[in-house]
């Protein structure tokens, strides 16, 4: 008797095993994994473009409400509505609950409130302290000075986002977006991003300096010099070489083929690198110089002023980007993304994109950055 | 005597059997919990459509009419610059309608330039080492025949390439036939696994990828650098991936350049799919663990990471070691008079926490999918495990016995494809198996990540 109970109890136990997969079994079967989206292709403004796409589409097969007047139409979206005007200019502290869309210009004061996304196809400045969902501009966009955005920005025309004011997602346009000191935004992206103070100073580089580091250097056997030491170089192969530790160099190089670098690297002012460069920890590229591959770092980068970039940086840790760096090349945009916080100094402009996995922060005046206090203003 | 010696060996297999299996299991609940535990994964997603290299696109095809105007229409669909791109189907001996249907693409789309090949040794990797020599491309992108990739799969591909460490990238391979059998279901769990939990758990963690074979990269020089494909290989990917590491090159992961498959139906096809997979992988250890113990590029770590990727379907045949020996001694009643109880619960606490490691990786990678109706499949999954355990143990027994007296290896085995035989016209025909892929693909993963950005 014993023995039937203890088979029937590991029986069901057994069977309640494998029942439940049983069950799940039954509802996959012949069905196709279509969780994909096999035509979806990044972008960078994707949000700003999806939003107007699903508004047509709303605006084209949404039943009008009765309240609509000849002023004001409204759409009743389930549980939503959508408002749309004109043209409009809401006084400070004007709180909105309902999707508006906005068919002309479009202003309003402080401590303005939006708890929906707001569309305006014509030019749009948003009050000082002012909090919205999302934006989506089709003229010019001002963000006023402490505005809190929760996700994106998008703009056809000029955007600035202005002294204070955080972009808690994308900011993106498809002309320019000036941002101001302190502004914070997760990414920027626009045919020219730039930060207060541009075109005080113009790109300047010297006349080459008299000694020159180059790599890879041509006589692995040469003694060390200018803290670089040959005995460390190991090709790679095509056209690619490993440096195995840091490389802090005290003349400017001029950088021919693809490097890795299995430490730290710097460079001082005015050095030229043609190819890309890796390393495992950070880089510090010297005042003035031209950067004409990516880079790529595990830890810090940072341009010192009036560097120029023509390709990608790619840091593991924080980026700056001092006073006077310039980012551009033809054909393509370039890009700069960090995964700790960017920082963007005055008189940087980047034509194409920079973001972080923290923040992007516009600051005036060099802060302690480099003492260590880095992202913490920011984040705080 | 004979006896006691018997069960001196059993002891030895079974303490053997469980420090060996503890270290895989160590390693996958690491793997697992790291994965978890990094909130922002290693990619380089951001520089996607910044960095555009000259790009060759290489499609091996033998006898696929079936599949071969979908993946040349999804390349064609790409949005990938097409004065920077060259997509090269090589059509290795088909003897069906291959030729024809790669002909007429080329004929509409002059980038595609198809290599017809005729004579020559069989197999994928010959096939790649001689479209390579035609490939004018800085990146050399690989497609299998029956996958079809996204529009912007091939920017993913390429971005990793602007670390110029990064001698190849890899892709994840996602199942689209996932209820077509319990064991697509069940394989559509380990694929998920493998490329959403381990691939980019040990990216993250620095170590290198894992090279597929297809939707992967592979920057031309480096490939050139290590000399080439090995034609001799059963698994040239596995090959390449050792190869390059040994140079210095870094084998990136990226995990949303998603691309479907058809994963095998029945068992035999998966047995002989996994039995080519074990023979190369297990003929890469032998060739390459001295040299990558001694490798000057890794860190000791990464030689750790290597040795265990390489010796991985060794621990099928030490399980069945183990399980052999525990019932000696079970069976042996000499055995019982002698303290054999801590090595019994070693092995029973391995049986009970150990193995469940991997079951632990499907379940995070369900988990980050979002596809947690299938993580219920797990239980289900102990019929692949039996299933892989047994496929694996005859694949090494006939590697090490041609090995051992030198006779010939297994083929090139090519993966039986079902896609069309339903008599649809596949994915963009918009009425075979597939084509319910592209209908419902306004919905899903990518829409919600996204607006979770």
């Amino acid at each position: 008797m014993a023995f039937f109970l203890f088979s029937l109890f590991f029986c069901a136990l057994f069977y309640l095993h494998f029942s439940v997969a049983h069950r799940a079994w039954r509802q996959i079967r012949g069905r196709e994994s279509a969780e994909l989206d096999m035509g979806y292709v990044r972008m960078e403004d994707y949000f700003g473009q999806s939003f107007r796409t699903k508004l047509a589409g709303w605006m084209k097969t949404l039943p009008r409400a009765t309240n609509s007047t000849a002023g004001l139409r409204v759409f009743d979206k389930g549980n939503e509505r959508i408002f749309v005007a004109g043209g409009a200019q809401y006084p400070a502290g004007r709180k909105e609950r309902e999707i508006l869309v906005i068919e002309g210009d479009f202003s309003c004061g402080r401590d303005c409130e939006f708890e929906k996304e707001l569309m305006v196809k014509g030019d749009c400045a948003i009050g000082q302290d002012t909090q919205l969902q999302a934006l989506a501009v089709d003229g010019t966009l001002h963000v006023g000075e402490g505005a809190r955005v929760r996700r994106w920005v998008d703009s056809v025309k000029q955007l600035t986002v202005g002294a204070d004011a955080v972009v808690a997602s994308r900011a993106t346009s498809r002309t320019a977006i000036e941002f101001l000191p302190g502004a914070q935004a997760l990414s920027l992206f626009a045919p020219e991003v730039y930060t207060e103070g541009r075109h005080e100073v113009e790109l300047q580089i010297e006349v080459a300096p008299s000694v020159i580091v180059q790599l890879p250097h041509p006589d692995r056997t040469a003694v060390a010099a200018n803290g670089y030491d040959p005995a460390k170089l190991f090709s790679m192969g095509g056209n690619t070489y490993l440096y195995d530790g840091d490389l802090h160099l005290t003349a400017p190089v001029h950088l021919r083929a693809a490097f890795v670098v299995r430490g730290d690297f710097s460079c001082p002012k005015e050095s030229l690198l043609e190819a890309d460069l890796k390393a495992h920890g950070a880089v510090t590229i010297g005042a003035a110089s031209v950067v004409k591959g990516n880079i790529v770092a595990g830890g810090d980068i940072a341009l010192k002023p009036n560097t120029y970039f023509q390709g990608l940086l790619h840091a593991g840790g924080a980026m700056r980007l001092s006073r006077g760096v310039r980012g551009l090349r033809d054909k393509l945009p370039v890009a700069a993304y960090a995964a700790g916080v960017v920082t963007m100094e005055s008189n940087v402009v980047v034509n194409g994109k920079v973001a972080s996995a923290q923040w992007v922060v516009a600051v005036s005046t060099p802060v302690a950055w480099l003492e260590g206090a880095r992202g913490a203003a920011v984040r705080g | 005597m004979a006896v006691t010696l018997l069960i001196g060996i059993s002891y030895v297999v079974i303490a053997f059997t469980v420090a060996f299996l503890l270290l895989y299991a160590v390693r996958h609940y690491l793997l697992g919990y790291s994965r978890l535990r990094i909130d922002q994964p290693k990619d380089s997603m951001e520089l996607v459509g910044f960095y555009m290299p000259r790009v060759t696109v290489l499609i091996p095809m033998h006898n696929e009419e079936r599949v071969a105007a979908d993946v040349l229409q999804a390349i064609v669909d790409s949005d990938y610059d097409w004065e920077k791109l060259e997509v090269i189907p090589v059509n290795d001996r088909s003897t069906d309608k291959t030729r024809e249907i790669v002909d007429g693409y080329a004929k509409r789309y002059p980038f595609i330039q198809p290599y017809h090949r005729t004579d020559g040794q069989g197999g994928k990797p010959a096939a790649l080492v001689e479209a390579c020599a035609r490939a004018t491309g800085d990146i050399l992108v690989m497609f299998d025949a029956d996958y079809v990739p996204g529009r912007a799969v091939i920017k993913m591909l390429v971005a990793p390439f602007a670390d110029p460490e990064i001698g190849a990238s890899m892709g994840r391979v996602v199942p689209h036939n996932i209820g077509d059998s319990l064991l697509s279901g069940l394989l559509s769990l380990e694929r998920s696994a493998g490329y959403q939990g381990v691939q980019q758990s040990r990216f993250n963690l620095g170590f290198t990828a894992q090279f597929g074979g297809t939707v992967g990269a592979v920057r031309a020089a480096a490939l050139e650098s290590v000399g080439g494909w090995n034609p001799e290989s059963l698994t040239e990917d596995t090959d390449l991936t050792f190869a390059l590491l040994l140079s210095g090159w870094k084998t990136a992961y990226v995990n949303r350049a998603e691309c479907y498959e058809e994963v095998p139906q029945s068992w035999s096809v998966r047995r002989r799919q996994l039995s080519r997979w074990v023979t190369g992988h297990t003929e890469c250890l032998h060739n390459y663990w001295p040299d990558l113990m001694q490798s000057r590029f890794l860190t000791r770590w990464e030689k750790v990471d290597a040795l265990f990727l390489l010796a991985m379907y060794w621990t099928a045949p030490v399980l069945v070691l183990g399980w052999v020996a525990s019932l000696l001694l079970f069976f042996i009643p000499e055995a019982h008079q002698t303290p054999w109880l801590p090595l019994a619960l070693a092995f029973l606490g391995y049986q009970l926490f150990a193995n469940q490691a991997t079951f632990l990786e499907i379940g995070v990678a369900s988990m980050l999918d979002g596809t947690r109706i299938r993580s219920l499949l797990l239980p289900l999954n102990l019929l692949n495990f039996f299933a892989n355990t047994g496929a694996i143990c005859n694949a090494l027994r006939k590697f090490y016995w041609n090995k051992l007296w030198g006779s010939g290896g297994d083929g090139w085995y090519k993966t039986h494809r079902t896609r069309g035989t339903s008599g649809g016209d596949g994915f963009f025909g918009g009425s075979g198996a597939g084509a319910s892929v592209t209908a419902r693909s306004a919905r899903g993963l990518y829409h919600a990540r996204a607006e979770g950005d």
